[in-house]
């Protein structure tokens, strides 16, 4: 089929990379925003404006919240109850298996949740760990639950967006994304391939030559200057859900092996696999926080808690983990010390990491950035969008080398491309936005204001889509789509409204948030929205001149073949 | 109709994609059971394979179409699937008795 092996290499760049290409735009650009995901949820969420909180004392703030307050999820009833023999029992009397609590440096608002035992035997019989699960949100210095109708449109929308494309049905979204990033991996290694010259190519950009050279010294400059960060990035991905959803090999092939594992490894560990079926009292889990952060300050790395767990809620047999918040290292959660919960005594200290962990742990790690650390937060940013860009022009470079062509032989292929172009890099920004303006424009009591939220976010886009496949007729005659000038205006209008909105709706203007009541998440979020929209009119002015010089020359060369003709 | 090249383009891609896949499912459940049998932590056996093994479909995945022969394609993905599978099993099936 092809004659070398650049030649099989390049077609698997173009075509591969085209159709997953666009998939990986929402990769990076979701991807980029995560990195300030809990700064967009308080932009998103006025009501959570206040500073990050370390946990909250469990003897008095927590145990309330999870005994009184937090109650099974009604999804999670609905979908167990299909896979379960005979009705469920009320949820108000179900009681709590284990349960967790989990913040980070960066969250004002701390997260809870947990597992309600059921009666019930199940359909399949293999269908074991049969719980309800039941979630929140609490404001950790009163313990109060907050709405569960305000979308964290950071933390719960963009950056599920990035791994999961927030299609769940059959886990599709995931399986999408698993592909687009063995692509990614793909096409960095034939782009190496396909490039003899890597090292010049690097150092050559023509900004002010064709759209074609630009683009593609343009394509080079970001696909190589950030080569490792891309390949890390869609690498480490990959490794992070590798063992539950893209090789779950233990839940499957080798599953009989894991459960031996398991009951071996409780027994090694001393942490019970079973309840013991004897009622016991909880110990004081304040007491318990205070002798793990005691022994964490001894080996001299003292810190705060970042997730507490504990499993078999009352039972003689029942646990607490109390796990370090990574706020100072690159590996998230760790040196967990593990309590026996009816005495509060000491059952285990996890040992240190072997290699092999302390590997993973350091990668899945630089991943997910748990730690603090400001400068690399932003450059995590910019990374994510050289990708972004690298991919775009990806685009631009397949349609630019075949728009002349197509328009002779009356192909509608570029035509095609370049709508989809306009809809994954204007269209996609344009829903990002949208999604941000909506939550300002609807009522904060709003029922399923969240619901409401990415109902915008899609429609947005949605429309993005038919406003550039409605413009796209240009581009079959080797012109230009208009539509991404007019949709670059639009981002900018809807950037900079979103900015104003924020401010009418929650006085929270950028003089404040910057200078006289300094809060960095939304003046960063409003900031980033005002950058947003500048680069939105350059590139819209910058178009309509391309367009216009364009015309001036095409009259010209008209001109002067009638003036020809007259001769 | 299908025209040839569209046959053999298609047959490309879904040897990479799935032949790959089920290769590099195979090599994940030997690997472990391997290094299970040798003695290392369940947990730690299935994160070493983790790390190496997208690195392997990324290798096979890119041979698929640099390699001029489709039958020996299929015959090394498939037959070297199956049979990392079996013995994969096998391994397991010694291991708990």
């Amino acid at each position: 089929m092809f004659n070398s092996l650049r030649m099989s290499m390049g077609w698997v760049h173009t075509w591969m990379g085209l159709v997953l290409g666009f998939v990986l735009m929402i990769c990076f650009f979701f991807g980029a925003l995560s990195v300030f995901d809990r700064e967009i949820d308080r932009w998103s969420i006025p009501d959570t404006r206040f500073k990050p909180q370390p946990m909250p004392s469990f003897d008095e703030v927590l145990k309330p919240v999870f005994f009184e307050k937090l109650k099974p999820d009604p999804v999670d009833m609905a979908a167990t109850e299909k896979r379960v023999i005979g009705p469920l029992p009320n949820p108000e009397t179900m009681e709590l298996e284990s349960l967790f609590a989990y913040t980070t440096h960066r969250d004002p608002v701390l997260r809870v949740g947990g597992e309600f035992g059921i009666p019930n035997e199940p359909k399949d019989a293999t269908d074991d760990h049969l719980h309800v699960h039941g979630r929140g949100t609490v404001d950790p210095r009163t313990g109060e639950m907050l709405s569960d109708d305000a979308l964290k449109i950071g933390s719960e929308w963009f950056y599920p967006m990035h791994f999961s494309l927030n299609l769940s049905w059959m886990m599709l979204g995931y399986w999408i994304v698993g592909l687009a990033a063995l692509m990614m991996l793909a096409a960095l290694v034939t782009g190496v391939i396909i490039h003899r010259k890597l090292f010049s190519e690097f150092f050559t950009f023509r900004p002010r030559k064709h759209v074609l050279r630009s683009s593609l010294d343009l394509h080079n400059v970001t696909g190589v200057v950030a080569l490792p960060f891309h390949f890390f990035f869609a690498f480490t991905g990959l490794v992070i859900f590798a063992s539950n959803v893209y090789l779950p090999v233990s839940h499957t092939t080798l599953e009989p092996l894991h459960e031996q594992h398991e009951v071996q490894e409780a027994a090694r560990t001393g942490l019970p696999h079973e309840e013991a079926g004897v009622a016991a009292p909880i110990a004081s889990v304040d007491s318990m926080v205070a002798e793990a952060k005691r022994r964490w300050a001894e080996r001299d790395m003292a810190g705060e808690v970042g997730f507490l767990y504990m499993n078999h809620l009352g039972d003689e047999n029942g646990y607490v983990s109390i796990y370090r918040a990574g706020s100072d290292r690159v590996a998230l959660v760790g040196e967990g010390i593990h309590f026996k919960a009816s005495t509060g005594e000491i059952i285990r200290e996890d040992p240190p990491r072997s290699v092999v962990a302390s590997i993973d742990e350091f990668l899945t790690g630089l991943h997910l950035q748990h730690f603090e650390h400001w400068l690399l937060r932003w450059l995590y940013v910019f990374g994510g969008l050289l990708g972004a860009i690298c991919i775009a022009t990806g685009f631009v470079l397949f349609v630019e080398k075949r728009k002349a062509k197509h328009a002779k032989t009356g192909s509608q292929g570029s035509r095609i491309v370049d709508a989809m172009a306009v809809t994954t890099v204007t269209g996609m920004v344009l829903a990002a936005v949208g999604m941000l303006v909506a939550n300002r424009l609807l009522p904060a009591d709003l029922a399923d204001k969240g619901q409401w939220e990415q109902t915008a976010f899609w429609s947005v886009w949605g429309l993005a889509f038919l406003h550039a496949a409605w413009r796209s007729a240009p581009v079959a005659q080797a012109r230009r789509n208009p539509a991404w000038r007019e949709q670059a205006w639009v981002l900018a209008g809807l950037s900079l409204s979103a900015v104003v909105l924020n401010w009418t709706t929650t006085g929270d203007h950028l003089i404040k948030t910057l200078f006289t009541d300094t809060y960095w998440a939304v003046a960063g979020v409003d900031l980033s929205l005002i950058v947003t929209a500048v680069i939105g009119i350059y590139a819209a002015r910058k178009l309509k001149a391309a367009e216009l010089a364009k015309a001036q020359s095409n009259k010209g060369a008209k001109r002067r073949k009638q003036v020809n003709a007259y001769d | 109709m299908i025209s040839h090249a569209t046959l053999q383009t298609s047959n490309r891609i879904i040897a990479a994609i799935v032949g790959g896949y089920a290769f590099t499912w195979g090599f994940t459940a030997l690997g472990i059971a391997v290094m299970v049998a040798m003695g290392i932590d369940f947990h730690e056996a299935e994160t070493g394979m983790s790390l190496v093994a997208f690195l392997v479909f990324l290798g096979l995945f890119l041979w698929t179409f640099a390699t001029a022969s489709m039958i020996r394609v299929w015959l090394v993905l498939a037959v070297g699937a199956t049979l990392m599978m079996v013995i994969a099993l096998l391994l397991q099936n010694s291991l708990l008795s």
